[in-house]
């Protein structure tokens, strides 16, 4: 502990930070919470290595192919009678079948997500089935479920991160300017933060995506363009609270400039604070993003995404497994990472600090 | 006003002279009150002078006007001039402002607590001091600058002290490593607003001795503001009583606590507790309250306090009246 405390340190964490992720660590359902959700997020990033049509190796004729990323390689290159891409669950069915020494190696899900697979002659949707490798079955186009999941995961994640990272980035500054400086300019941004926080985001999100089909960073623009409004609040609380404290008046009369005094002493001062509320607005950014597609104004089909197979699943309530895979992986997203918040609530609580004995 | 040009007798140029200096707050009520009304003082090169009186005297404003870091929008320089060396910094432009806090005039602050950044170490704010005035010089220079400054101020191991945050030290310490910083960059004018009242009696005594030494090292000015005249006796070799936004009383220090000429000074140094008293006898106190600077009495402020109050301090506020050779008081009482 001790030890990784002065690792801590030598990498300019402060004694008092480190006490803080310290403490974070003791509260053990908000550290395993942030262990499994890490672990997922890091999966997904990986994810056509897990959940693929394409092989992750190929070996033919004593040559190795990896199909995974790259460009697709069609049938006739493993002596396939056809120029469009190799489906390597035949393939693999056929060398199996050959004994000529070549193999494959399938990732444990044998599907991608925008793969409609017909070929078992059923009507899609289809119940789940270990034999078919579909575990959670297929969506009412025959893709499989938890190839969407998974996709789909990684598609709100990074939404939600790249929200976060511009409401973030854009709150921090508009409101540390607002509290640091204060006065009319303050005054004059509350008044249009009031303004366009009445703007009612959903329409406006309809409007666009009836006029055109909105891109992933089209989505993430108009999002971010209302999402700023309360980093931007907090933001301006915290640096008034800041401003007033003593360190700041006397960084001042040591000669600081404005710009200095809120990027090295305020901004450091706030971080504690504006951490609490980064796991809660990972959440609602999920959220967000979910209830769009289910709506049908998110991401435009095919994009897999969690919206989406609610809609299917809410309308197909006979394929239970759609509603019931992605209710379940909503509900325990969610749950992690709110409990990710309320440990890092309690471990950055000021409150803590002060203990009488 | 007659008391301004009767100061400066002896012919030596003040580093810093204050003239008829107003600042004002705004209230919740919205109306401005004044919390400096007047102050006329002088600092000569390289003496300590004193600033002593109650809290809410307006001292830390005087002090905060000097500097220019009064409490904005609230708090606002209405008239006055503030010159320090031919310059008249109260109207001066922000940014010029700027590069005379710190490189040559400083404050240190009552609180060593809070008045040095948490998350960053004491190093590190050492070294942004140096280099905040020091532009032309590298950051392994501002270090070994930044080591010699703590050593000076009597820091033992500085090297390892660098390293450390402020929650680690001690109050004393703190205060040491402020007056450090205040001091990197050699300021002509040093202004120490309360530096010892949030410490122990006998690190007290240490970082006045401190501030002495610093001071006799560099031949600064100080302004050492404090409520306690014991500081004052200590330290300082000239005095400035205050009391409600006003100056009452300026002498050096053994006239001052030899013959005193306002009631407020000498109520101030009856209540100081001496040797020999016996413990049983409570310490004279002066009696009743410090007006409210939102309703004044017109006249003299301490009238309803003072012992001697004739009909005229009902009315006419006193003016400045010379006692002695470098001793001025503003009592209606004097001369009489
Ligand atoms: N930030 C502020 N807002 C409003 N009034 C203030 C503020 N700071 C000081 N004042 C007024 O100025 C008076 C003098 O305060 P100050 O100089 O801090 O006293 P002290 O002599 O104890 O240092 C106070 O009594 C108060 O009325
Ligand atoms: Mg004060």
């Amino acid at each position: 502990m001790v030890a990784g405390e002065k690792v801590l340190q030598m990498i300019g964490i402060s004694p008092l930070t480190a006490k803080k992720i310290k403490r974070f660590r003791s509260i053990r359902r908000g550290y395993w919470s942030l262990v499994v959700f890490a672990l997922l997020v890091f999966l997904s990033l990986f994810a056509e290595l897990l959940v693929n049509n394409r092989a992750i190796v190929v070996s033919y004729n004593g040559r190795l192919y990896f199909p995974t990323y790259g460009n697709m390689i069609p049938g006739s290159v493993f002596g396939l009678d056809y120029e469009y891409e190799t489906n390597y669950r035949q393939l693999a069915k056929k060398f199996r079948a050959e004994q000529d020494g070549n193999w494959i190696v399938m990732p444990p899900v044998p599907y991608g997500p925008y793969e409609n697979d017909l070929s078992a002659g059923r009507y899609p949707p289809t119940p789940p089935s270990f034999s078919q490798k579909h575990y959670l079955g297929t969506d009412t186009s025959g893709r499989d479920v938890l190839a969407r999941l998974v996709y789909g995961f990684r598609t709100a994640i990074l939404f939600s991160l790249a929200l976060l990272a511009i409401t973030y980035v854009t709150g921090i500054i508009i409101g540390c300017a607002m509290g640091y400086w204060g006065g009319l300019f303050d005054l004059l941004l509350q008044r249009i933060i009031e303004v366009w926080s009445n703007i009612p985001v959903l329409y406006v999100i309809i409007i666009i995506s009836s006029l055109l089909v909105p891109s992933f960073v089209i989505l993430l623009v108009i999002m971010a363009c209302f999402g700023w409004v309360s980093r931007t609040w907090i933001m301006r609380t915290v640096t008034y609270k800041e401003r007033e404290r003593e360190y700041v008046l006397a960084a001042r009369a040591l000669g600081a400039s404005d710009l200095r005094i809120v990027l090295s002493h305020i901004i450091p001062n706030t971080v504690s604070i504006i951490i609490t509320f980064v796991p809660f607005s990972i959440a609602e950014g999920i959220i967000a993003l979910t209830s769009l597609d289910y709506l049908g104004f998110g991401l435009p089909p095919p994009t897999p995404s969690w919206g989406e197979l609610l809609h299917q699943g809410w309308t197909n309530m006979d394929a239970w497994w759609i509603v019931c895979s992605v209710v379940v992986a909503l509900v325990l997203t969610l749950t992690l990472v709110t409990f990710i918040g309320e440990a890092i609530r309690e471990a950055f609580d000021p409150k803590m600090h002060t203990t009488y004995e | 006003m007659t008391g301004t040009d009767n100061r400066n007798t002896d012919g030596n140029t003040p580093l810093l002279a204050i003239r008829d200096l107003v600042v004002s707050f705004a209230t919740d009520e919205g109306q401005r009150i004044r919390a400096i009304d007047g102050v006329c003082l002088d600092v000569k090169p390289g003496e300590i002078l004193g600033i002593v009186g109650e809290s809410g005297c307006g001292k830390s404003v005087t002090a905060l006007s000097v500097m220019r870091l009064l409490p904005k929008p609230a708090g606002r320089i209405e008239s006055g001039r503030i010159i320090f060396d031919n310059i008249d910094l109260a109207k001066l432009a922000p940014n010029r402002m700027r590069a005379y806090r710190g490189s040559r005039i400083s404050m240190i602050f009552q609180e060593p607590m809070t008045a040095l950044n948490p998350v960053h170490t004491v190093g590190r704010q050492l070294v942004e001091a140096v280099l905040l005035h020091k532009k032309n010089i590298g950051k392994k220079e501002a270090m070994s600058i930044a080591v010699e400054m703590l050593e000076m101020v009597g820091i033992p191991e500085p090297g390892r002290r660098m390293g450390e945050y402020p929650h680690q030290l001690s109050g004393g310490m703190r205060q040491r490593i402020m007056i450090a910083m205040a001091l990197s960059c050699g300021p002509d004018l040093l202004i120490a607003d309360e530096p010892t009242t949030a410490l122990d009696v006998t690190v007290q005594a240490q970082i006045l001795e401190l501030i002495k030494r610093m001071q006799a090292g560099t031949g600064m000015s100080v302004i050492m503001i404090t409520h306690d005249l014991g500081v004052i006796a200590e330290t300082s070799s000239r005095v400035c009583v205050m009391y409600a936004g006003r100056i009452v009383e300026t002498a050096d220090v053994k006239t001052l606590f030899s013959s005193p000429a306002h009631p407020y000074t000498r109520g101030l140094l009856a209540s100081i507790p001496r040797l020999g008293t016996r413990r049983k006898t409570r310490l004279p106190v002066i009696p009743g309250v410090v007006p409210s600077l939102s309703d004044l009495p017109p006249g003299c402020r301490f009238q309803n306090r003072c012992d001697r109050v004739m009909d005229i301090c009902r009315s006419v506020p006193p003016e400045p009246t010379v006692v002695g050779t470098g001793h001025t008081a503003a009592c209606h009482a004097i001369g009489m």
